[in-house]
């Protein structure tokens, strides 16, 4: 069973590829234990929720950072930024969004949202890892988040 | 003249009223003392001769009664002293000559032989008187005288005296009267001269100078305010004469123009290809109408009355009547469309019809006059017009959808390319690096070099997916014409760039002045960085590179340059340039996607340019765009 209380970072991404090349970037700065993946919009939306196949988790802490792909089958990850940063409890979770879209539509609306950062992924792996390491370093070390939110039943 | 010479004449005749008025006072009193004067003569004389035989008679009564001749012519000859006696005589009573006496120079037989009788007697010019000498009672003898008798002399002389004093007289008559007659003339002649002038210079302002307050005064008068009122009537009659002229030449006047302005309807109607009919109050055809027979094919008996209406398609007669109606009641014209029977082509055809009442003074409808044009070709064109437009504005608002739902699918066909494509080549690279990563040390050299060559083809591929985007946002985004852009500073800046890593033995780029141009500076920028970035690709095999970048204003157009001595092209190939993923060259010679002319030629076409190309090969190449220049500040 997975230790929910662990999860610092709550992965979103469909392709299972990307999925795997970003927690080979996380492995190499040792958050491994501290990712979930889900693989789609639903399953974000139920882990955050406490819903679904998640209703039973018990994890009072929310994630410190949701990296969240944007095209995804069911619900995408506008409409999975749109529902969180509505809700009153989880709207402090820092969202940072990472796309292989360039487009500035979808940059200028995830702002909107109230996203907290848009990543473009490169096609280059040596980029994307720094990047994602980048990333994972600053927003769970460096930044400070409000704790004890996330907690969509607290 | 004739006035002139009637007053000379009434001068005259005042002149000889007055001379024969005095003649004849003259003359009646010079016979009337003349008659007197020679009676008392006449009567002097016979007084005087009878006294004289009576004295002589006495005298010579002693002589007769004594026979004594001596005594007797004694006495006679005592007549000498009387010298206006002839001769006397003396008859003894038995009428024997006794004595007698004559005068010198008279003959002494003409003394009569018997004595005569007693009286007197004029023979001649000598006055006889016998008288009987009586003494007693009784006779003695009778005396003869004779004395010459001075009648004519004196009747002469008379006469003369008579005429000398007629003629002095009338002389100052004459004088007295031509004085006289001067004032009474010269006032009447004043006014003659006045009205001459006046008839000659029709000047009526003239008068005549009043003299005197006579009878002649009161005619001056009578002329001048004569004068005066013909004056005023005279000016009164060019007054209204000249009114009358004007009212004929402005009659002439509208009667010419009336009868330019039948000319031009007659030629109108003549010319017009429309058929003109005319209907009286009622509506009814009465003339004869050869244009409407000639269109509708209807006899004159046929459309005779009301008969044309059949002529109308059956539903649009009651349109006509109702049109008509109102017409009526307004007074205004007629304008419709309806179908009317086309006799030529036996078929209906869409005609105008127009009518309009023609109002007698009463403003009532005294005749219709009207067009009827036939607009059938017209309407059907317009129907047509209408019908395609239609079609036009349908088919446009379909392509428009068409566009729309195309451009739709191309955004996301990009958006797929941009998130989908690259996820796979991210994997590909990544998992190569996983596969180096982790079994690394378990690859040769070859099997390295193999992975090494599928990294480097998925990175490549991402170049060109990155540059397929950028190509296709251009034809999507809206591009701001209306901004400056400094195009030398721009082509400065950008060559600056590009050449920064470069060895400035390599060559040159040179940058002239260059017109400015409108739109947007950011995609301006990516056209200098295609142009002389290929520029500086395709010449960079040379030992020295020559890159002149050059503009100027031609023909309305700004025109920019960009020269290199690169390897050039086949112009074979020109057409190919500008395509996308075209390329000339082997990725091996020169590396590139294909895309960067394309976006150039995007770009400018975008802002009213065109792109074009010289070039040979291994003679370098001139890559020219053009942009319009706007003359207005829009």
């Amino acid at each position: 069973m997975i230790d929910y209380d662990q999860v610092e970072i709550l992965l979103v991404e469909d392709n299972p590829r990307d999925a795997e090349m970003t927690m080979r970037a996380l492995r190499k700065i040792n958050f491994l234990n501290k990712v979930h993946w889900v693989k789609d919009g639903e399953e974000a939306l139920n882990y955050l929720l406490r819903t679904g196949e998640y209703a039973d988790r018990t994890a009072s802490k929310a994630p410190k950072l949701v990296l969240l792909d944007i095209k995804m089958p069911k619900v995408d990850g506008i409409e999975v930024l749109r529902r969180v940063k509505a809700e009153y409890d989880m709207k402090g979770i820092p969202i940072v969004v990472m796309t292989s879209s360039n487009e500035e539509r979808d940059v200028v609306e995830s702002y909107l949202l109230g996203v907290n950062s848009y990543i473009v992924k490169p096609v280059d792996f040596a980029s994307f890892v720094e990047k994602v390491a980048k990333i994972g370093l600053y927003w769970i070390l460096t930044n400070r988040a409000p704790q004890g939110t996330g907690d969509g039943r607290a | 003249m004739a006035f002139q010479f009637g007053l000379h004449s009434v001068r005259h005749k005042l002149l000889a009223g007055v001379l024969l008025t005095s003649l004849a006072a003259l003359l009646v009193t010079g016979i009337a003392m003349l008659i007197y004067d020679m009676r008392g003569y006449y009567a002097t004389q016979v007084d005087d001769l009878t006294t004289q035989a009576e004295i002589i008679g006495r005298a010579s009564a002693v002589g007769l009664q004594f026979d004594d001749r001596k005594f007797a012519t004694d006495n006679l000859s005592l007549l000498k002293v009387r010298p206006n006696l002839e001769g006397a005589a003396i008859y003894n009573a038995k009428g024997g000559l006794f004595a007698s006496y004559v005068r010198e120079g008279v003959q002494r037989e003409d003394l009569p032989a018997l004595p005569g009788t007693d009286g007197v007697r004029v023979k001649g010019e000598t006055l006889e008187l016998y008288r009987r000498v009586v003494e007693n009672g009784e006779i003695l003898g009778t005396v003869y005288l004779r004395a010459h008798y001075e009648f004519y002399e004196r009747l002469w002389s008379y006469l003369v005296i008579v005429l000398g004093v007629s003629a002095l007289a009338l002389a100052v008559s004459l004088l007295l009267s031509s004085w006289l007659q001067a004032s009474v003339t010269r006032p009447i002649l004043d006014v003659t001269g006045v009205a001459r002038r006046v008839v000659d210079n029709r000047d009526f302002t003239l008068r005549a100078k009043k003299t005197t307050q006579d009878e002649i005064g009161y005619l001056v008068d009578a002329f001048n305010d004569m004068l005066a009122e013909i004056g005023r009537q005279t000016q009164a009659l060019e007054t209204s004469n000249q009114a009358l002229e004007r009212q004929i030449a402005e009659r002439s006047e509208a009667q010419r123009a009336l009868s330019d302005s039948e000319r031009r309807n007659r030629t109108l109607v003549d010319a017009m290809t429309s058929l003109v009919w005319t209907a009286n109050d009622k509506r009814a055809f009465t003339a004869a109408q050869p244009a409407w027979a000639a269109y509708t094919g209807q006899s004159e008996e046929d459309y005779r009355g009301t008969g044309w209406r059949r002529m109308f398609h059956a539903d649009d007669r009651e349109a006509i009547e109702n049109q008509w109606i109102q017409a009526i009641t307004t007074g205004s014209p007629i304008e419709s469309e309806a179908r009317l029977w086309h006799g030529p082509s036996s078929s209906y055809r869409v005609v105008s019809l127009r009518a309009a009442p023609v109002l007698d003074e009463g403003n009532r409808v005294r005749e219709w006059i009207g067009t009827i044009t036939d607009i059938d070709d017209r309407k059907r064109a317009e129907a047509e017009i209408r019908r395609l437009n239609a079609d036009l504005e349908e088919r446009v608002r379909r392509r428009t959808t068409e566009l729309e739902a195309t451009n739709k699918e191309l955004e996301s066909f990009s958006y797929s390319i941009s998130h989908d494509l690259r996820a796979p080549l991210r994997a590909i690279d990544g998992y190569s690096r996983m596969v180096e990563e982790d079994y690394g040390d378990r690859f040769d050299e070859e099997g390295k070099r193999l992975l090494t060559i599928v990294r480097e083809e998925a990175v490549k591929m991402g170049h060109l997916i990155d540059d397929l985007l950028a190509f296709s946002k251009l034809s999507r985004i809206t591009i701001d014409k209306t901004a400056s852009i400094d195009m030398t500073a721009l082509a400065k800046a950008v060559a600056q760039e590009l050449l920064r890593d470069q060895n400035p033995e390599r060559g040159r780029l040179d940058v002239w002045p260059l017109p400015p141009a409108k739109g947007d500076a950011a995609l301006f920028r990516q056209v200098w960085v295609n142009l002389l970035g290929n520029a500086l690709k395709y010449s960079s095999s040379r030992p020295h590179a020559e890159i002149l970048v050059t503009g100027e204003v031609s023909n309305g157009e700004a025109v920019y340059r960009v020269q290199d001595n690169g390897v050039g092209f086949d112009m074979k190939y020109a057409g190919k340039l500008f395509g996308v993923f075209q390329r000339l060259h082997k990725a091996e010679e020169f590396e590139g996607t294909g895309v960067g002319l394309a976006i150039v030629h995007r770009v400018v076409t975008r802002h009213g340019g065109s792109v074009r190309a010289d070039g040979r090969p291994g003679e370098g190449a001139t890559f020219y765009f053009t942009l319009p220049v706007k003359t207005s500040d829009d």
